[in-house]
């Protein structure tokens, strides 16, 4: 199997956790705020804008790499050089598609809140949490489950490599 | 919503997630023992010896690490270890109901599944089951 770019695993789990809390954070303004009358009014609500923020970080990542997603980043500068080496390197592959599923989910939400859906938004952001929650807390790989999927259904195949 | 229930549902919320985690968390690395009637044949995977079957894929974090795990254990126990990538055999996949990566199956000489364990396995418990396996053969 192929083995493309690695990365700190602990990195990718730092970038999960802060998403997740963004994301926690967006559930709370989006039960506060409710739907908005006007597509105007919505389209300046606080949960709407963090969540268009968070989706754009999220496609970001997904095309750049999770090696660029900001909060990667900042994990690099400022919170790795205080750490020890890591005892092992991750593929950066799982991780920068678990970010595409993000930026699915939450563009979803998005389009929906615009459109007026009830709740669209909250759903959208709670079901994005808890896979960047399951991510950081638990290391369980939301994006690995979603590719397997695909492959089962029939949608992705790939032939063997000699 | 007024803030109060707002913040009872993203505490439940929390709560939830961390009642899954902790499920499937509980759930990784378990070894079934299974007692096929039928021996496999595999295409491509030639079984002279107690084999350790891992279905890998390209998006999965812990499939290396179950990989060096595995190695490791089949050099010790004078076993094999083969490692397939279900994009490369969606039809193996299919056949075993692979529902997660990584997935090991423990075949022994004569082809039988003995053990399926569903994603990053335990070292001590895979290397305790593989002992009683070659006892009992």
């Amino acid at each position: 199997m192929s083995r493309p770019a690695q990365i700190d695993p602990r990195g990718a789990r730092f970038t999960a956790a802060i998403t997740a809390v963004l994301l926690l954070v967006d559930v709370g303004l989006g039960l506060v705020g409710g739907v908005a009358a006007t597509l105007a009014e919505r389209a300046v609500q606080p949960a709407f804008l963090l969540l268009v923020v968070l989706a754009a970080i999220f496609v970001w990542s997904a095309a750049a790499g999770v090696a660029r997603n900001p909060w990667s980043v900042v994990f690099r500068r400022l919170v790795r050089p205080r750490l020890k080496p890591p005892a092992e390197l991750e593929d950066a592959a799982p991780p920068t598609f678990a970010q595409g599923v993000g930026a699915f989910v939450t563009l979803v939400g998005v389009a929906l809140h615009l459109a007026g859906v009830p709740y669209a938004l909250v759903i959208a952001a709670a079901a994005a949490f808890v896979a960047a929650f399951l991510n950081a807390a638990f290391g369980y790989c939301l994006g690995c489950q979603i590719y397997l999927l695909l492959v089962r259904t029939g949608l992705i195949r790939r032939t063997a490599a000699v | 919503m007024d803030p109060l229930a707002a913040l009872a549902t993203v505490v439940a919320l929390v709560a939830a997630a961390t009642v899954l985690g902790f499920a499937w968390r509980s759930r990784q690395g378990r070894i079934r023992r299974l007692h096929g009637a039928d021996a496999v044949s595999i295409d491509g995977v030639e079984l002279t010896s107690t084999t350790l079957l891992q279905f890998s894929s390209e998006y999965c974090a812990p499939c290396r690490a179950t990989a060096r795990v595995l190695d490791e254990l089949a050099q010790e126990h004078g076993i094999a270890h083969v490692e397939l990538d279900v994009a490369e055999r969606p039809e193996l996949a299919a056949r075993f109901g692979i529902l997660q990566t990584p997935t090991t199956l423990v075949l022994d000489d004569s082809g039988h599944v003995r053990a399926r364990i569903g994603g990053a396995v335990r070292r001590e418990q895979l290397s305790a089951e593989l002992t009683r396996i070659s006892v009992a053969a």
